[in-house]
């Protein structure tokens, strides 16, 4: 059976959010929305300073928060995996948002949609053609650019990162990338305590 | 290199929706819900009280105050209002649904015994499960929204079991002092002992909120760093003020005194009334406001070093 999942690689993230930005294009994300997003967090102190790097992005739990607590079945998780929000399904009640620990929902509001990015509600022909996918009010997320896995192709962030800094595999494979990865350099999962079994990695 | 600049990432301020690491709010269930909330509890714990006193006016205001308020509440927190009725799809793992259908059965049952006990339109032999259904999603009501709280991992200061508990005390708190409230405007609950009782019951119900209160706070200040913040937002923080004032001082300590040490009368009655439901309204917005996500990444913990 296969389970997708993502590697970060925190030593090889340079910040760069071109990650952000595939995704943004990929999944036509409206002003404000983000799938994926490159924190940084700024350590020590004058002169020894440092800045460090942490992708985020859906885990994917396996045992989802947000999919236990939806409560009209819009929340549902592939065979491969994939934790995915059917948008025709979603009354917007807010739930998912609440119960995932990663903050890795976001509601689509309708001044996001109708306003288009320069705010002023005219759309681009790509906007126009992308946010028909998106139904104002309910919730989304990244679905790990599921047409793209679909078609044997890894994330648009993935693919686009310059650094390798994110990998992309099946987890239940031992012999994948992401397995190896995970075993060689003792992959961490974020907020483990949750028990929300997170199929996203952190190694260093 | 990498291992010393993931060795001190800490995050001790909140960054909101800024791409910095750090602790953020959850955002997305805010006044509306709460005051949904609010009138799901009130309405049920007032349909309860009422119910066990057969205290008629209490009984339609109940159902008034969730059939009427409660739902119109939650279709303003509703991002897709139109398509709010799918949410009784999933009562086998959402407690959002299994409260859908609590207030069905609640309002559903409920006007059919209100219709049964003034028309007479209920048939005997289904009065007593009429009577036992309504009851039964009234239940339901009073508690599923601290379940649904508290089923919340994510959110440290309401991944609790006291969250339930809190919604079921202050449920019948409300109920308690609006039935009392009711009777002062004039709307006789029938028996003196029954008022003595519910006077009781509510000088208890005061008592025990605030002790569910404090011990939601001190669980909240020994609990994950998420709590922690939730704990100093709420009494040291710009959270403090109506919290400790508001929700501690006049939601529970003033009626509390009221209820011990004055005398009853119309003045007084209303005044705890007035004060507990002050206090209650407070802390279903203050909770929400206060709920607080831990750190998405806390690399100092992920690599233990």
């Amino acid at each position: 059976m296969t389970s997708y999942g993502m590697v970060f690689d925190v030593k090889r993230c340079i910040g760069c959010n071109a990650c952000t930005v595939a995704c943004k294009q990929e999944n036509s994300l409206p002003d404000g929305v983000f799938f994926t997003r490159t924190l940084s967090a700024e350590t020590g102190e004058y002169p020894n300073v440092s800045r460090t790097y942490l992708p985020t992005i859906c885990n994917h739990c396996e045992d989802a928060p947000c999919e236990k607590v939806c409560p009209s079945g819009a929340t549902y998780t592939r065979d491969d995996g994939i934790v995915m929000v059917d948008g025709a399904k979603c009354i917007g009640c807010g739930s998912c948002a609440v119960a995932c620990p990663y903050d890795m929902r976001t509601q689509i509001e309708e001044t996001q949609i109708k306003g288009g990015l320069f705010g002023d509600g005219n759309l681009t022909p790509f906007e126009e053609q992308g946010y028909s996918r998106f139904e104002c009010g309910t919730f989304t997320k990244c679905d790990f650019c599921s047409e793209r896995v679909d078609a044997g192709k890894d994330p648009a962030c993935v693919a686009t990162c310059p650094t390798d800094a994110r990998i992309f595999g099946d987890l239940d494979n031992p012999d994948s990338k992401v397995s190896k990865l995970i075993r060689d350099r003792k992959g961490q999962q974020p907020l483990a305590e949750k028990n929300t079994r997170p199929k996203v990695y952190y190694i260093d | 290199m990498a291992n010393m600049s993931l060795k001190n990432v800490l995050r001790p301020g909140f960054v909101g929706r800024t791409f910095k690491s750090g602790y953020r709010f959850q955002r997305y269930w805010d006044t509306p819900m709460a005051t949904a909330f609010f009138c799901g509890e009130t309405g049920a714990g007032l349909f309860l009280t009422s119910m066990l006193l057969n205290f008629m006016p209490g009984i339609i205001l109940g159902l008034l105050i969730t059939g009427v308020g409660k739902t119109f509440f939650h279709l303003t927190h509703m991002g897709v209002p139109r398509k709010s009725w799918r949410a009784m799809l999933r009562p086998d793992r959402s407690w959002i649904s299994r409260g859908l259908w609590g207030i069905i059965f609640f309002v559903g049952f409920g006007v059919v015994h209100v219709f049964g006990q003034l028309f007479g339109m209920v048939p005997d032999a289904f009065v007593m499960p009429v009577y036992w259904l309504a009851m039964a999603g009234a239940m339901m009501v009073v508690v599923y929204q601290g379940f649904a709280m508290s089923h919340s991992t994510a959110i440290a200061l309401w991944s609790t079991g006291l969250m339930p508990v809190s919604s079921m005390l202050y449920g019948l708190l409300a109920g308690t002092s609006l039935v009392l409230a009711l009777n002062a405007f004039g709307f006789p609950v029938a028996g003196e002992s029954q008022l003595t009782m519910v006077g009781t019951v509510q000088t208890i119900l005061v008592a025990a909120v605030l002790l569910t209160i404090l011990s939601l706070l001190h669980g909240a200040k020994h609990g994950s760093k998420g709590a922690q913040q939730s704990y100093e937002l709420l009494t040291k923080d710009f959270l403090s003020r109506p919290f400790l004032y508001g929700v501690i001082g006049i939601g529970t300590v003033l009626p509390l005194v009221i209820l011990m040490f004055a005398p009853v009368n119309f003045i007084t009655t209303l005044a705890a009334a007035g004060s507990i439901m002050f206090g209650f309204c407070l802390f279903r917005v203050l909770i929400f406001k206060a709920g607080v996500l831990d750190p998405i990444l806390t690399p100092a913990d992920i690599f233990g070093r």
